[in-house]
């Protein structure tokens, strides 16, 4: 008697995820924020979905904002069947974004994007 | 004549994997494939006063979330529960009494090390060896070595204790998105690794469910970097590449 991870029908319970949202059918994604000297790197792991089927956007409360459907039901185990058939989750933008150049990949069904930071400061000049 | 030598060595040797959750799920995934090719059987638990209670119900059967498994000279020891730091250190030395009292002679155990920091063109597996015999290993398996990096957390622990030990000791880091669950990256780990134990597997049907996967598995991810960020503020100020 073992679990197998890769069996996703062996799974008897549904596991519960915090901020998906069943009546919806919502799945909350996992997402990470890395920040590097000139930007900040957004990622969003988006599984069974196109990239034409995903909506990302800037909202009123400077929230990054992605959603987008998945390409099947995803059902969460075998004995509830649970039903989902999108993915949202807003990320609010990190300090100093330049909002105008923000730009968007997807590949390989994570989402990437990419906000470039606003220099902000006053420059020191070095002397002779 | 030399494989069929190295074939007999392998087997008469007693091999033990550990997987555990950490980047991209790796240890785990990788464990729980092998075990379930086996068909390994349950020969024991790892309990802990400190670790969060918690058990699975399979078929009516209650299972621990540390579990050991054996099939002829092959051990296994799976967590389905990152193992915080502060238990880090009881949890290998519970590991290597185990590996002791059972006279094991090799241990290996697949891992996962952030994408960024090394060939992102593709999925590689590097190999960190506390034993010259485990780097022979490598090179007969085409292996990369771990040049450079800083590795923290229950992976650091186990390398020490090993090394301090004299146990070999092989640690199987395959490149992968740390933050995400990698099912893609574990089946290049699982190819990888069976292919150092000389058994044959075939992850077609795997490939088909990795999406899925990626779903099912978010909420364990969370918790593992959960208890990976709890290291945060120990960590060296110097950029390392694992688990950060």
């Amino acid at each position: 008697m073992t679990r197998d991870w890769f069996n996703v029908d062996s799974f008897d319970l549904p596991i519960f995820q915090f901020g998906d949202d069943l009546e919806q059918k919502v799945l909350r994604p996992l997402s990470c924020v890395r920040e590097h000297e000139s930007k900040w790197v957004l990622e969003f792991d988006l599984p069974l979905v196109e990239k034409k089927d995903i909506n990302v956007y800037l909202n009123d409360d400077e929230m990054v904002v992605v959603e987008a459907k998945l390409r099947e039901v995803y059902r969460d185990s075998k004995f509830t069947r649970h039903q989902y058939e999108h993915f949202k989750k807003s990320i609010s933008i990190p300090k100093n974004a330049d909002i105008k150049k923000i730009s968007a990949r997807f590949t390989n069904g994570r989402l990437v994007v990419t906000i470039p930071k606003i220099f902000q400061g006053t420059k020191i000049k070095i002397e002779d | 004549m030399e494989t069929k030598t190295a074939a007999k060595k392998l087997q008469a040797e007693r091999i033990l994997i550990l997987g555990f959750p950490g980047n991209g799920l790796i240890g785990t995934f990788t464990l729980s494939y092998i075990i379930q090719h086996l068909k390994m059987k349950i020969v024991g638990e790892i309990n802990h006063p400190d670790l969060p209670p918690t058990v699975f119900v399979e078929n009516g059967d209650v299972i621990g979330p540390i579990r050991i498994h054996r099939k002829d000279n092959i051990y296994a020891i799976i967590s389905e529960i990152p193992i915080y730091s502060e238990l880090s250190y009881d949890f290998t030395e519970a590991v290597l009494a185990f590996c002791i009292k059972n006279k094991i002679n090799k241990i290996i155990v697949p891992s996962g090390v952030d994408a960024q920091y090394v060939d992102k063109k593709d999925i590689k597996t590097y190999g960190l060896a506390t034993d010259p015999s485990l780097e022979k290993l490598m090179y007969e398996n085409d292996i990369p070595k771990f040049i450079a990096g800083t590795i923290i957390g229950t992976d650091a622990a186990i390398i020490i204790s090993f090394r301090n030990k004299h146990i070999p000791l092989l640690v199987l880091y395959t490149s992968c998105h740390p933050f995400f669950p990698d099912p893609q990256a574990s089946i290049h780990a699982v190819t990888t690794l069976a292919k150092i134990l000389k058994i044959s597997v075939d992850t077609s049907e795997i490939q088909k469910r990795v999406d899925y996967l990626r779903i099912q598995h978010r909420n364990l991810m969370q918790e593992t970097l959960d208890t990976l960020y709890q290291q945060e503020p120990q960590l060296p100020s110097k950029a390392p590449p694992i688990y950060r």
